[in-house]
């Protein structure tokens, strides 16, 4: 799957729908993906692609602490416009994590407060599958 | 379908395809449709098709569709561009318009594989441009740093090598002596040269060259302020955070502050980072400004959890230094806003507020008197006046008893071996507690401490010695700081630590037998000794302090000739009067030119006074301020005989400080 988990990854114009097979609760589920540009001075989302939406990941690059501030600022508008559905945050690049910028102790928090936080490498594929799984199986047991 | 046409033709050759919404979600064709169409979505050229069925995107545009081509709006609706893949892993760029069309619903999709691409490829340069140009601020202040440390090593040995050849001058034969004052002037001029590279560096790593010049930069700190604020607004937002500019009125003054404005902005910016790192949602910071003077101070105030239990402002601001285990960014923020602000004579704090939350702030020199608070900064570690026979020192008439406290040897050793030279008695020890313990044994008269020592600084050995002597009675011993980097803020925190004085690394071995050899007063803390500097030496200080300039010179002695009066009045008003606040702001607004005339004494006594101010403490003031006012009587003196009234623009001030009542 060509995907932003890919390190030759082109930037997103628009959406790119793509689809992936994970087991979850030994059974196959699809995931019909829709990788959304993120937002930055080029690019503002349409809150449109969200409809019919049952779960996201928020992908941060960590080496880049701005990104981590732009991606929960659009989580907020999210849960705002399409109230609490499962999301995982993704923290990439952690292969660099000596570079990462991003306040690890605001992520803890997080994380003690049970939100879904998964490192993920591009370079080693590390926990891109373990975002996935965790994504499908809460929107399975969400009760949204 | 109609029958094949231009039209048809067109279409095709445009990859559209077009379709009429027939409603219940059935959409029908009304043109052959192109090739990708039937590829990606295995759709019959003369078939309904339930579109949204074909397409998870479509599904999702279709329900906007709908709502355009039954709302009164006219025009089109768009979906922008999206991405499918058919079976074969073809990758198709596309676009969707619902469109009205001779009363028609009329859904258009296009394939746009080349529009797509570019603007793919105009989106990737913008982005990893932007990446680069982020990058690149990064490296450069990170060199910048670099460039700071590096400058710093290297002159640190200078400042032995100089001190060397001052020992040696004194003990070696006078056909030797000449090389040793070669070595003596090169080791100087080497100094310089650092300096300058520091400068030069400095200024092309801000893109600013126009720094180098003789000119010191200057910025409004207001406008500063103000960009910041509304830089920063829109991040403070997001995180549910408010923040705003206190309200300021200009001063006739104005508010422009020695500094370029681009750094200047980093500063604040790097002050906001910090602060909306540690602010909590719903709460509030403030950017406000404060007119001192000669200086002007912003503080950002936040209500966040204060600063980390027992962080210093020097592990604060310190190079790669985080609190805690907090990652942040690479600790560089806080110490470049330190190097920076030092740099241009000022100075920067931290500091948990009363009611919760902490306030970092910046203090920078007035822009209308750069190049005497420049020289606030640097007057210490400035190079010193070349070196001649005549001014090698000569064995003290009174010896005393000296301690030197400094963990790195070369530096101790250095002073020690000046200090005997000078004919004192000196002890060398190799920490605080060392530097309290000789205290204690060797009852010594002074006692020189350098500032950073691990596990008892200098300013915990002052303030133990301190409470030692009120606690038994003993006489006052003198106390002297040494310090790698003494700015203002630095020698007032020295000298409410009980220090008598604080040089700043580099400092001329003059400097020292002046601070050490000064006559001790039990009931107060002393200060440096009276200057008695002759006229010439004045000059000297001036040309130098000026560049040279004559004209600004005699502009900035007119000046301060008719603006202290009033000043030192007002000091006089507040001891009269036992006004705490306007002791520390009369006795602030005074400070600021007495670096211009090297008139330290008048400065420490002014420092003095401010800190009785703000401590409401007045036992003493009045010694104080006939200090102040005898020492200003005498740089007057001095002044008007440097530039006498005929020769001076402004007429002179009336005769005032003799004249002066006691408080």
């Amino acid at each position: 799957m060509e995907s932003i988990f890919d390190e030759t990854y082109q930037t997103t114009i628009g959406v790119k729908v793509d689809k992936k097979v994970v087991s979850v609760d030994q059974k196959d589920v699809t995931l019909v993906l829709w990788d959304i540009h993120g937002e930055d001075v080029f690019q503002k989302m349409r809150m449109n692609y969200l409809r019919g939406m049952s779960g996201y990941l928020l992908v941060v690059d960590p080496t880049r602490r701005q990104t981590l501030e732009d991606a929960l600022a659009l989580q907020t508008r999210v849960q705002e416009a399409m109230g609490p559905i499962p999301w995982i945050l993704v923290l990439n690049k952690c292969d660099r994590i000596a570079e990462w910028e991003i306040d690890l102790e605001r992520i803890g928090a997080s994380e003690r407060n049970r939100q879904a936080v998964v490192r993920t490498s591009a370079k080693t594929s590390e926990g891109v599958e373990e975002a996935f799984w965790r994504l499908a199986q809460a929107m399975l047991h969400s009760p949204c | 379908m109609p029958p094949e046409s231009i039209y048809d033709a067109w279409l095709a050759h445009e990859a559209l395809a077009l379709f009429e919404f027939r409603g219940g979600g059935v959409f029908e064709p009304l043109a052959p449709l192109p090739a990708w169409c039937v590829s990606l979505w295995q759709v019959g050229q003369d078939e309904s098709v339930r579109l949204a069925e074909k397409s998870p995107f479509l599904e999702n545009f279709l329900a906007e569709a709908e709502e355009f081509w039954t709302s009164p709006t006219r025009g089109a609706r768009n979906s922008g561009y999206w991405v499918e893949q058919d079976s074969q892993g073809q990758q198709y760029p596309l676009e969707a318009s619902a469109i009205w069309l001779a009363g028609k619903r009329v859904l258009t999709v296009r394939s746009l594989p080349g529009a797509y691409r570019g603007q793919q490829r105009l989106f990737q340069t913008a982005r990893e441009a932007l990446l680069t140009h982020e990058r690149l601020l990064r490296e450069i202040e990170k060199k910048e740093i670099l460039l700071h440390c590096i400058i710093h090593d290297l002159s640190q040995p200078l400042t032995s090598m100089r001190s060397c050849f001052d020992l040696l001058l004194g003990k070696v034969a006078p056909d030797v002596a000449k090389f040793v004052m070669t070595g003596h002037r090169e080791s100087q001029r080497q100094e310089r040269m650092i300096r300058g590279i520091l400068e030069a560096f400095s200024a092309d790593l801000a893109g600013d060259q126009s720094s180098t010049q003789a000119a010191a930069p200057s910025a409004d700190l207001v406008s500063c302020a103000r960009r910041a604020v509304e830089q920063f607004a829109p991040a403070f937002t997001q995180r549910g955070i408010q923040l705003i500019l206190a309200p300021y009125w200009d001063s006739e003054r104005g508010s422009r502050v020695v500094g370029d404005a681009p750094r200047v902005d980093r500063i604040f910016g790097n002050l906001l980072e910090n602060a909306l790192r540690h602010s909590p949602t719903g709460s509030t910071v403030e950017v406000s400004l404060e007119d001192g003077g000669p200086v002007m101070t912003a503080f950002v105030d936040d209500q966040g959890p204060g600063l980390p239990k027992d962080s210093s402002r020097d592990h604060l601001f310190a190079l790669f230094s985080k609190a805690g285990d907090h990652p942040g960014k690479a600790g560089l923020g806080l110490y470049f806003c330190k190097m920076t602000v030092e740099r241009w004579g000022g100075a920067i704090g931290a500091e948990n507020r009363a009611e919760g939350g902490s306030r970092f702030w910046f203090r920078l020199p007035r822009a209308s008197q750069e190049s005497a608070t420049r020289s606030v900064a640097t007057d210490v570690k400035s190079p010193a006046a070349p070196l001649s026979l005549e001014t090698a020192w000569k064995p003290v008439d009174k010896a005393r008893h000296i301690v030197v406290a400094d963990d790195d040897e070369i530096s101790r050793e250095m002073v020690v071996e000046v200090l005997r030279a000078r004919g004192h008695r000196v002890t060398g020890v190799v920490d605080g507690r060392a530097a309290l313990a000789a205290f204690e044994r060797i009852k010594p008269e002074v006692l020189v401490v350098d500032q950073h020592m691990p596990e008892m600084d200098g300013l915990a050995v002052a303030r133990a010695i301190r409470q030692k002597e009120r606690q038994t009675g003993a006489a006052r011993v003198t106390l002297i700081g040494l310090s790698g980097n003494a700015s203002g803020e630095d020698e007032l925190h020295a000298l409410e630590a009980g220090m008598d004085a604080l040089l700043g690394k580099p400092f001329e071995p003059n400097t020292l037998f002046q601070a050490i050899e000064r006559p001790v007063e039990a009931s107060r803390p002393a200060a440096l000794p009276t200057i008695t500097a002759p006229p010439e030496d004045l000059r000297s200080h001036l040309t130098r302090m000026t560049g040279g300039d004559e004209k600004l010179a005699r502009k900035l002695v007119a000046g301060f000739l008719a603006d202290f009066p009033t000043k030192l009045s007002a000091i006089e008003r507040a001891v009269s009067h036992r006004d705490a606040d306007g002791l520390a702001s009369s006795a602030h607004a005074l400070r600021g030119a007495f670096s211009l005339f090297d008139a330290r004494q008048s400065g420490l006594a002014a420092r003095n006074l401010e800190a009785m101010g703000r401590d409401h403490r007045f036992e003493g003031a009045a010694e104080e301020f006939r200090t102040l006012s005898a020492d200003l009587s005498r740089l007057e003196g001095e002044l008007r005989a440097l530039f006498p009234p005929s020769s001076s623009p402004t007429k002179p001030s009336r005769g005032r400080a003799r004249s002066h009542k006691k408080p």
